[in-house]
């Protein structure tokens, strides 16, 4: 999933500050997953900007509505008519689901009320970790099911460097060392040999430098 | 809640645990504040929400106050704990538009002899040194 957190309430603010009817939008899937920007927390920021204002002498409204995503047209297509009744949208899905918003709205200023951070997975209760970098070369299959490119603080594809003590790395002993982790399963497995292989340095084409990456998948599209 | 008010209003979310004749205990405080006073009992304070205390300020409270057992007491385990980050959570916020974390209190008590509900408010109350909070307008409705 994707990960965010709120912006700090005086940033969102200043946002907010040329409009009267705000419509906080939330999404129901990875911010609602990671706390952030669910149906509990559009309710929880709508209530403090709505005191805000008061404590200010503002006068706005601020309205509320959560959908399933905000990066899936279909969804989205449910606040049509509804979002007419505001001068702006703060949007409390990822940066993908503010952008979805605003394409489908054009008119309408489309703020985030998020920083969206990184990939990653629910750990524990409250702890969100990021683990994939979306390099667009997945090897986790060499890898025992740990990224090294994000997990490992450099990053190393034919690590481990050398610096990792007790279990963690050098670079922060609050991060496992990712090639301990690697060498550990790979090794609970009978499969270090795996580590044979010598990768290359990474192709970073397939990550950025030509734009904003797209999939296509024609069994998946509709008309001809 | 009052709109009236004079002094300040108090939200109380209080853990069901804590005292057996909550009901009856607390009847002698809403008839004395009347207006200036609400009850919101939870099952257990974990069942706590920042939600919940926003709330409470939003639609008039001047103070609100979370009542949980104390640390290592809740019969469902860690309820308190949890109930405590989130009180936290929710004084940052306040804190964040111009509000004292103080006016979010969590009071837990050391449930070793029966607890009653009223004179734990009262000594809440008495310590409270909060005015009411100085809002400059409403917001809700607005005019075209
Ligand atoms: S808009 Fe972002 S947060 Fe919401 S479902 Fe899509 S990817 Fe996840
Ligand atoms: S190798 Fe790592 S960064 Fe690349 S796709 Fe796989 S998990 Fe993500």
């Amino acid at each position: 999933m994707i990960t965010a957190e709120r912006k700090p309430i005086t940033e969102i603010e200043a946002m907010l500050n040329p409009f009267r009817r705000i419509l906080v939008v939330g999404c129901g899937t990875c911010v609602a997953e990671c706390a952030a920007g669910g149906e509990k927390e559009v309710a929880l920021l709508s209530s403090a900007l709505r005191m805000d204002a008061r404590l200010k002498g503002r006068k706005i409204e601020v309205g509320e509505v959560t959908i399933d995503r905000q990066c899936v047209y279909e969804f989205i297509n449910e606040l049509t008519g509804f979002v007419d009744h505001y001068d702006a949208i703060l949007s409390l899905g990822c940066g993908a689901g503010v952008q979805a918003v605003a394409g489908l709205f054009p008119k309408m200023p489309v703020l985030p009320g998020l920083n969206t951070k990184f990939i990653g997975e629910t750990k524990e209760t409250g702890l969100w970790i990021e683990n994939c970098r979306a390099c667009g070369d997945c090897k986790l299959g060499y890898f025992a099911g740990v990224c090294p490119l994000t997990r490992c603080a450099k990053g190393l594809l034919n690590g481990p460097c050398g610096g990792s003590k007790n279990g963690v790395c050098e670079t922060n002993p609050d991060t496992p060392c990712a090639w301990q982790m690697i060498i550990d399963r790979l090794e609970g497995r009978g499969q270090i040999d795996l580590l044979q292989t010598i990768f290359p340095p990474v192709d970073w084409s397939k990550y950025e430098g030509k734009g904003p990456r797209k999939i296509e998948r024609e069994d998946q599209r509709s008309g001809s | 809640m009052a709109q009236q008010k004079k002094g300040p209003v108090f939200a109380i979310f209080f853990c069901q645990q804590l005292d057996a004749r909550q009901d009856i205990n607390r009847r002698c405080l809403e008839k004395e504040f009347g207006s200036h006073i609400r009850f919101f009992p939870i099952p257990c304070s974990g069942r706590i929400e920042p939600l919940h205390l926003l709330k409470a300020i939003e639609s008039g409270a001047d103070m609100a106050y979370l009542l949980t057992c104390g640390e290592g007491d809740c019969r469902y385990g860690e309820g308190n704990i949890r109930a405590k980050k989130r009180v936290n959570y929710a004084q940052g916020l306040i804190e964040e538009i111009g509000l004292e974390r103080k006016r979010i209190v969590l009071i837990s008590k050391k449930i070793d002899a029966p607890v009653s509900i009223d004179i734990l408010v009262r000594e809440a109350i008495a310590g409270n040194d909060m005015l009411p909070i100085q809002w400059n307008g409403h917001n809700l409705q607005v005019d075209d």
